[in-house]
């Protein structure tokens, strides 16, 4: 196999020499591709992405660029881009001078580096905001701003820890996809770290799931969604259904739930009869009727309608379910009503199991 | 209840106000001494300060004891307060602890005690001993001052100068300095005052040819108490106040503008 573009090596951290922070991460990633570090705050993510950036160094392990080793590199010689949560724009100096910051540090002449950041500055859709000091600057304007000056002298690797965090759910969407162009245009490689699951579908070419300072799971967004490792990864990513289930048959894929009876599951000739499992039913994968696989009768409890959709809560026998319907299937639905849902069995997935389609 | 708050209000004002601002006529009276209100008006007083070396000399010799002080405490404190506010070591809060201490003790007992240790050190009435006591009473303050302005300093601020390129040296010149320095020159500024309106300590450990403004005041209005006082007062009153007005009116004069 070539060398990966960057290879993160069996990482660990600990602050006090006790307790661990991050604990053996290893992870490759192509040229030009956008990696996203999902997890709760304490998860590592950003830990990781400090030791990628140099602000930290790691106890354990090393970082390499195109199998270089650059953990031993200080901060300022690793030509690392990073756009901060809270953008860290330098309050003293206007946008452009901001953008021109690193080309004037690398000791490009003035002109010349006003000029490129000018330029950058455009490609973020600013060019006439070059002038502003940041005070002057809306917070989605600060945040191109900051990507401007972390992208303009071409760096190795673009960080951006929970960038659009400060931002509105609107502009949140809008940045989303301006950040991803910008990324996709430039082929910059890049780790983008945050807490929030759907931000993370909508950008990502691979998640990379971490809990507890570890690697839980690392896959494209839909295989993550569809196939979580862990019911902590199930959970996290998405909004699910986690049934405790009997194996009777695994090689035919069968099994028996309390409250609703024997389903069909996904084959899993490894297992023995008699193992407890977990199946995953994402909310949406449930649908009114009896037309699917597998049924299953909910007793409503509280609907939620969002005009597209309506989230319907309730249990089936002791079961509690959740099921996302269509809003205008769910229309004329109250608490205390009984619904038939059925669901296919291919949309359902058994835990920590590989996962046989 | 409002007429009561306002004339409540007017009284405060009365005594905050009015004995800043009495000396301001009692500089142009033509009496002899001091004395409320005027009976004529002049302004001799200002040229009999301006044109008296007993005078001006301990003027001067302030401004340059002042100066020192500043320069010394800042010196002293920038490090001290990097250390105290960013890092963790054994005594930390014991160093804080000393560095607070002439804030709490009486400004007699910290006299007396220069009086004693300068006049071992031979530096009794020196210039030299003067800017070390001031120094011990401004450094306090500059820290307090320095050390605000340095906790609420975002350190994401050099992190992101540092992956732009920029080396420690250049992180601090190009970074931490610029966005700090109000911080830096309001610590200083204190410093400055504090040195220059000083009278306890100066009565101890100045002398003739260290003589100190407040301790020169002091001693004239024991012997002539003329209008001078007052010159000197009023002279006091409007440098100190334009020290600490003209950086607020600058620095909101170039917000506006910009």
């Amino acid at each position: 196999m070539s060398t990966p573009y960057l290879e993160l090596r069996g990482l660990g951290k600990s602050y006090d020499g006790r307790t661990r922070a991050l604990d053996n991460v290893s992870l490759t990633a192509a040229k030009g591709e956008f990696i996203t570090f999902l997890g709760p705050s304490g998860s590592g993510k950003t830990t990781t992405l400090m030791l990628v950036a140099g602000f930290e160094s790691a106890s354990e392990g090393d970082i390499l660029i195109e199998g270089r080793s650059i953990g031993r590199v200080p901060p300022h010689k690793r030509g690392i881009g990073v756009v901060f949560q809270n953008y860290a724009l330098f309050p003293h100096r206007t946008a452009a001078e901001n953008v021109a910051f690193p080309l004037l540090m690398r000791k490009m002449p003035k002109a010349q580096a006003m000029a490129k950041a000018a330029e950058m500055l455009g490609l973020v859709g600013l060019e006439r905001f070059g002038g502003r000091y940041p005070r002057e600057m809306s917070g989605g304007q600060q945040q191109r701003v900051a990507l401007a000056r972390a992208l303009v002298f071409d760096p190795a690797l673009l960080l951006l820890d929970e960038p659009l965090g400060a931002l509105d759910k609107n502009l949140r969407e809008q940045m989303q996809i301006e950040i991803k162009a910008v990324q996709r245009r430039l082929g910059v490689t890049t780790i983008f770290v945050t807490h929030d699951q759907s931000e993370a579908m909508a950008m990502s070419d691979r998640i990379v799931v971490f809990d507890g300072g570890r690697i839980q799971q690392v896959g494209a967004p839909l295989d993550i969604y569809r196939y979580p490792s862990s019911s902590f990864v199930a959970r996290f990513v998405g909004d699910s259904n986690i049934l405790a289930a009997r194996l009777t048959d695994p090689a035919g894929g069968q099994a028996e739930i309390a409250g609703i009876g024997t389903v069909r599951v996904p084959a899993l000739p490894a297992a023995r009869a008699g193992d407890a499992i977990e199946l995953l039913l994402r909310p949406e994968c449930l649908k009114p009727g009896s037309g699917l696989d597998n049924a299953a009768r909910l007793t409503v409890d509280v609907i939620v309608h969002f005009g597209d959709s309506a989230l319907v809560t309730g249990h089936a026998g002791g079961t509690p379910l959740r099921a996302r319907l269509e809003g205008l299937a769910a229309q004329g639905i109250s608490a205390g009503d009984t619904l038939p849902l059925s669901w296919a069995t291919s949309s359902s997935h058994v835990i920590g199991r590989d996962a046989a389609g | 209840m409002r007429g009561l708050l306002l004339s409540l209000g007017a009284v405060v004002l009365a005594f905050i106000a009015a004995p800043l601002l009495i000396v301001v006529p009692m500089s142009f009276s033509s009496a002899a001494s001091l004395e409320f209100p005027p009976p004529g008006w002049t302004t001799a007083y200002y040229g009999a300060f301006f044109g008296d070396a007993r005078w001006t000399q301990p003027t001067i010799n302030s401004i340059l004891i002042a100066l020192a002080v500043a320069v010394l405490t800042m010196a002293m404190v920038t490090p001290a307060t990097f250390a105290l506010v960013r890092h963790r070591f054994a005594g930390k809060s014991t160093i804080n602890l000393l560095l607070m201490l002439p804030l709490a003790v009486p400004h007699i007992v910290i006299a007396i005690g220069y009086y004693a240790y300068l006049s071992d050190l031979r530096l009794l009435q020196t210039f030299p001993g003067v800017i070390l006591a001031h120094t011990a009473l401004s450094v306090p303050m500059a820290f307090l001052v320095l050390s605000a302005s340095l906790k609420g300093f975002d350190r994401s601020l050099e992190r992101a100068a540092m992956s732009l390129g920029a080396s420690p040296a250049a992180t601090f010149r190009h970074v931490t300095l610029p966005v700090l320095w109000p911080g830096f020159a309001a610590a200083a500024l204190f410093a400055f005052i504090q040195s220059f309106d000083e009278t306890v300590v100066a009565l101890f450990v100045s002398g003739r040819d260290s003589m100190t403004l407040p301790r020169k005041m002091f001693d004239s209005i024991r012997t002539t108490a003329d209008p001078v006082i007052a010159v000197v007062s009023t002279l006091l009153f409007f440098t100190v106040a334009a020290l600490v007005i003209l950086p607020m009116l600058w620095r909101s004069f170039s917000r506006s503008r910009s």
